[in-house]
């Protein structure tokens, strides 16, 4: 057996120390500032406690972006699990083993681009006169224009394609990788009973896999919260306010419009709240 | 298995996992096929396949002083993050791996939870900081804000990597007279370096693509490449396509060529929950 070791102790300690301090000290300050009224261009600063929280509730374009998150959390989180499992159970179905390592690799290739390398790819592509992905409606259609990023219907879904062109695709190769976990017999089965494909997989092998779906949907919960890089590369929170989500409302009412530092960092207090209790308590369903 | 007989099901399946195949790859590549291109090749209603290509718009690129420095950035910013996740993140989560106590799933959940911190609720109170301590807009600052990414995530991977090693082994050293470091050093990191070089691998890509954080900590002096390249395209409509492409393809670049070595940690995770 092991000996007594002052390794735990040595190898921990000062890591978790580091950590907390990392993690406190900004946190904690958020809070502060948000209590403040500081603003960029000005030094002094005075105690306004909870009107910038005040505020915001009043806000129209705090609500907007409220709900633009809301919106861009539901849609890219359902679109990649359903691209995910789609393109999963295809691969298990009809791909050998060779074609399936060929699929994994492409598919992993756009989840380890930069944020922004993707968006602009993405950007480009949407272009109404020269982008490729445009390019067959305007082949179609005799040259119409389609503006997918400018038009406040089809903006927020068009920057979601490319989050689901990253994510949905690296998780298909996540998807096929826990069918290829499971035990056989179970398929066999079914199959003897003269289940369909689609049935083997609605009925006995996606039930099986439950709890690290969800896992896998509760990685992606998280992983959407970072939007900011292609909402603010592709659109910048436009058409009007269309795409514009907390962080990206946050950045713009702290950095680009007025540098009210408090008043996004209320803001910024506001999400980290409500993600760490829904998430804390989300987690800890998944683990029980 | 019993040859299938060809149905439409399969063919429609085949189908669409071709189109995804393609989906997946070809807008980068288009991207790369439009850096190799003169603007009048780019700006055409008809996308053009065939076209005489140019290195004008790469060498620009290179040589132009603020990619080069963006580039220095970087590098010199995840390189030292990765160091320091490395050097405090393996022993760490050797230590809530190979010696449990009862705090170790509390642990476990503090170094996810700081996953679900947004962005910016840490960005803005760091600029803060670093301005009145007036390291703002210098790498250190990065540096330091990154180890904070770079730690939890090599903790959280290296975790399972460690349990995935034999215990006998380490066992079989302790008998042999080896102490606790000495198993740590000789034994368990040799053992799991694959996994664990797929663990650091992650946490570099997963910096070098950081944006939010260093725009917010950076004005002129520490932008990272990804700031650089998006201050590229907010040049009006009138924007230089064929740049633009190649310094996505730039940037692009670094984190492609871990490819390999993370489409095999993505194995080996999966191999290990099967047995």
């Amino acid at each position: 057996m092991r000996r007594r070791s002052s390794l735990p102790v040595t190898f921990l300690v000062p890591t978790l120390a580091i950590l907390l301090v990392l993690s406190m000290v900004p946190t904690l300050y958020a809070i502060v500032i948000a209590l403040q009224n500081r603003e960029l261009s000005t030094t002094g600063y005075s105690w306004v406690w909870f009107s910038n929280f005040a505020d915001l509730f009043l806000d129209r374009r705090f609500l907007n972006a409220v709900w633009v998150s809301v919106k861009w959390e539901i849609v890219t989180v359902v679109a990649t699990m359903v691209v995910a499992i789609g393109l999963g159970v295809l691969m298990f179905e009809v791909a050998g083993p060779r074609l399936r390592n060929f699929y994994c690799l492409l598919f992993i290739i756009p989840v380890l681009l930069p944020r922004v390398s993707a968006a602009f790819v993405w950007k480009f592509a949407y272009h109404p006169l020269y982008g490729i992905a445009t390019y067959p409606y305007r082949l179609i259609t005799g040259g119409l224009i389609f503006d997918p990023l400018s038009k406040p219907g089809t903006a927020l879904f068009a920057v979601a394609s490319v989050d689901v062109w990253q994510w949905g695709l690296f998780f298909a190769v996540i998807v096929l990788k826990l069918l290829e976990t499971l035990p056989p017999q179970p398929i066999e089965a079914a199959r003897l009973d003269h289940a369909r494909r689609w049935q083997i997989h609605a009925y006995v092998t996606l039930p099986m896999l439950k709890a690290p779906l969800i896992s896998l949907m509760f990685v992606k919960m998280i992983e959407s919260l970072r939007s900011f890089d292609l909402i603010y590369v592709m659109t910048r929170g436009g058409p009007g306010v269309a795409t514009e989500t907390l962080d990206m409302y946050a950045f713009s009412q702290g950095f680009i419009e007025s540098g009210k530092v408090s008043y996004a960092s209320a803001m910024a207090v506001l999400m980290m709240i409500a993600t760490v209790i829904t998430f804390t308590m989300l987690w800890k369903r998944v683990q029980a | 298995m019993k040859p299938h007989p060809i149905r439409p099901g399969r063919l429609v399946a085949k189908a669409v996992l071709t189109l995804a195949g393609f989906l997946a790859v070809f807008p980068l590549l288009w991207t790369a096929l439009n850096a190799l291109k003169n603007n009048v090749d780019i700006i055409t209603r008809v996308p053009k396949v065939f076209f005489t290509p140019t290195l004008a718009n790469i060498s620009y690129i290179l040589g132009r002083d603020s990619v080069l420095a963006g580039l220095y950035n970087s590098a010199v910013a995840c390189g030292a993050a990765v160091l320091i996740g490395i050097v405090l993140g393996l022993p760490a989560a050797y230590a809530v791996a190979r010696y449990p106590n009862r705090f170790a799933g509390d642990i476990q959940f503090f170094v996810l939870s700081l996953r679900f911190l947004p962005p910016v609720a840490v960005a803005i109170p760091l600029m803060v900081i670093w301005l009145q301590f007036g390291l703002y807009d210098t790498l250190p600052a990065l540096i330091v804000t990154y180890s904070l990414l770079t730690i939890s995530v090599i903790m959280w991977l290296a975790i399972p990597a460690f349990q995935g090693v034999p215990k006998e082994i380490e066992e079989a050293a302790f008998v042999d007279g080896y102490g606790a470091y000495a198993v740590f050093w000789r034994i368990a990191l040799p053992v799991a370096a694959r996994s664990l070089i797929g663990a650091i691998a992650f946490s570099f890509v997963l910096v070098w693509n950081e944006f939010l954080i260093a725009l917010m900590l950076s004005s002129s002096n520490a932008k990272t490449l990804p700031i650089v390249a998006s201050e590229l395209s907010q040049q009006g409509m009138n924007v230089p396509w064929g740049i633009l492409n190649a310094s996505v393809v730039l940037l692009s670049l670094p984190p492609l060529l871990f490819l390999g070595v993370l489409s095999g940690f993505l194995n080996s995770v999966f191999r290990q929950k099967k047995s």
